[in-house]
């Protein structure tokens, strides 16, 4: 059963249609790839389930509730959590504190807001320790964020998301701009995720694409074009001809 | 308690041995006047430059029912706080729907619309002549006439201002604020609702303006109309960037070498602001983190050529 779902999704910037006519739906549980060429309307079909901008037309539904123009604070409040393309982090923050903020943000109640020591809020504390665990920064909690290396913050972007305790995990293109051992790393920890969240992946990279994903869907010029196995979208004459061209032939 | 919280108390004892209790006061409360603005400026990155807004708001409304109904002086201060966050509320909820220079300008703008109604409104402002008569009353069988009765509650209040400030900046709040500054599009996106944030630091700002306006109001006697202008506006801004507006304790000392200067320099010197210009460049140039900056900056080096 889709856990996320959008009916004929779309978002137009003036003249150009970004995202056309989009049905996608993303079964609870499964990691779920949106591949597709640079400007295909991939970051922008993010935007719009994550509420930075309202679509021009179309339906949203996490978990059969229409959550269609959800601004972009309460839909991490819904389960909802996604990481950036380009590292969006809090650089003056430590590791720890970056990762507090967002466990706060989610946590079960606001209570001390303005009065109680940040300190004294040990289940916060805690799911963001555990954030920073899963992705392997533990070590480094006390560190800059403007501090560690660029490998480092994007997995930093990771743990930001991962400490919402999210249902739904949005990764836009995790592994951009790293090098080959850190792409690998990158990977293993995705794939540790797998099972444990429900996720939707951007990435451009076909080997991880292949390995990791259990659905694939094919965005074109902000429609898609495919949708199927990794297996099978390898196959399908179309997106050859419009995407993988000579890279999986 | 920890070697500033000592430094602070050691300042408040002693400072009115130092110079006259009356610029002593105003010290005090020109600090909780910095404190409410490094919420906005060194906290959630906002420079606002209407908080004159909401000192002169509280000044007069305080000041005025002082005068005319003879109010408690905690009714007074109850007042001024209320009117400083309320008047906040209002601008706030403006100029936080814009960022940037677009933000500052609207703080600017709408202070100098409520300049222009305390410089229009004569009959209960007193336009240019400020409003005069605004008396100290007694508080419970303490004569606050008296400088130095009328200096310890200052300093008491302003202590009292920056427990209530430390306490709320090392909670939950200070750090959404500050995560606000450092990255807004992603606070938002972990599930704050920012411009709901920043309004909460502007009434909060606002309340300490508002306390700090009553203080003038009863220090002076008189709610001059600079006192609701872009000048009240930016001196607060001036002292607590030159203090330093990355540290808690920034504006405090921003307010002490802000006042001390003014009130010694201006003595001997009709052009003394020049030295508060040069202060200023200085700050910029060399010193972003104000005083506070400086003075670490300066141990460090002692401490390094120690080792060496």
């Amino acid at each position: 059963m889709a856990l996320l779902e959008t009916k004929s999704l779309s978002k137009s910037f003036g003249a150009l249609a970004a995202v056309k006519d989009v049905s996608l739906g993303i079964a609870a549980g499964s990691l779920h790839s949106i591949i597709g060429p640079n400007g295909a309307g991939k970051t922008t079909l993010f935007n719009l389930l994550t509420g930075t901008f309202p679509p021009t037309s179309g339906r949203i539904f996490l978990d059969q509730k229409d959550i269609t123009g959800t601004p972009a604070n309460r839909i991490a409040h819904l389960g909802l959590a996604r990481s950036f393309q380009r590292t969006n982090v809090f650089p003056a923050f430590s590791l720890l504190e970056n990762v507090w903020v967002a466990a706060f943000a989610c946590g079960s109640s606001w209570q001390g807001l303005l009065w109680r020591r940040t300190d004294r809020y040990p289940q916060a504390t805690e799911r963001a320790r555990t954030a920073l665990s899963d992705v392997g920064l533990l070590p480094k909690a006390h560190v800059a964020a403007r501090e560690i290396s660029h490998g480092e913050q994007r997995q930093l972007e990771l743990a930001i998301a991962l400490a919402a305790a999210p249902r739904v995990l949005l990764l836009d293109e995790p592994a951009a701009g790293l090098s080959p051992e850190e792409t690998r790393r990158m990977v293993a920890l995705v794939r540790a995720l797998k099972g444990r969240y429900t996720i939707v992946l951007i990435e451009h990279k076909m080997d991880i694409i292949m390995s990791v994903s259990d659905r694939v869907s094919v965005m074109h010029f902000g429609a898609l074009i495919a949708e199927g196995t990794p297996a099978e979208i390898q196959r399908d004459p179309e997106v050859r001809r419009a995407y993988l061209g000579g890279i999986a032939a | 308690m920890n070697r500033a919280t000592i430094a602070i108390l050691v300042a408040v004892v002693l400072l009115p041995f130092v110079v006259r209790p009356v610029i002593a006061a105003e010290i005090w409360l020109f600090a909780i006047f910095g404190l409410g603005l490094n919420l906005l400026l060194g906290y959630t990155g906002l420079l606002s430059f209407g908080q004159g807004t909401f000192f002169g708001s509280a000044a007069y409304v305080a000041g005025w029912l002082l005068k005319h109904y003879a109010i408690n002086v905690f009714f007074a201060l109850g007042i001024g706080i209320g009117v400083g966050a309320l008047s906040a509320l209002l601008v706030g909820y403006l100029c936080v729907q814009r960022s940037g220079l677009y933000f500052i300008m609207l703080t600017f703008a709408l202070n100098q619309l409520f300049f222009f109604i305390a410089y229009q409104w004569t009959s209960v402002t007193g336009g240019e002549d400020g409003m005069p008569g605004v008396p100290r009353p007694a508080l419970l069988g303490i004569d606050f006439k008296d400088p130095l009765a009328y200096y310890i509650f200052v300093a008491a209040l302003f202590l009292i201002s920056l427990w209530i400030m430390k306490r709320i900046v090392e909670s939950p709040l200070g750090r959404i604020l500050q995560a606000i500054r450092e990255n807004e599009v992603r606070a938002e996106a972990v599930g704050y609702n920012v411009a709901r944030f920043k309004l909460l630091a502007f009434v909060i700002g606002g309340a300490f303006s508002g306390l700090a306006g009553v203080l003038y109001a009863m220090l002076f006697g008189i709610v001059p109309l600079e006192a609701i202008g872009f000048v009240s506006s930016g001196n607060v801004v001036f002292a607590t960037l030159i203090g330093g507006s990355g540290s808690l304790y920034g504006p405090i000392i921003g307010s002490f070498v802000f006042i001390w200067l003014s009130e010694s320099m201006s003595v001997i010197w009709t052009r003394w602001p020049l030295l508060l210009g040069v202060a200023f460049v200085i700050v910029v140039l060399f010193f972003r983190g104000g005083v506070v900056e400086a003075w670490s900056r300066f141990f460090a080096w002692r401490f390094s050529k120690q080792k060496a």
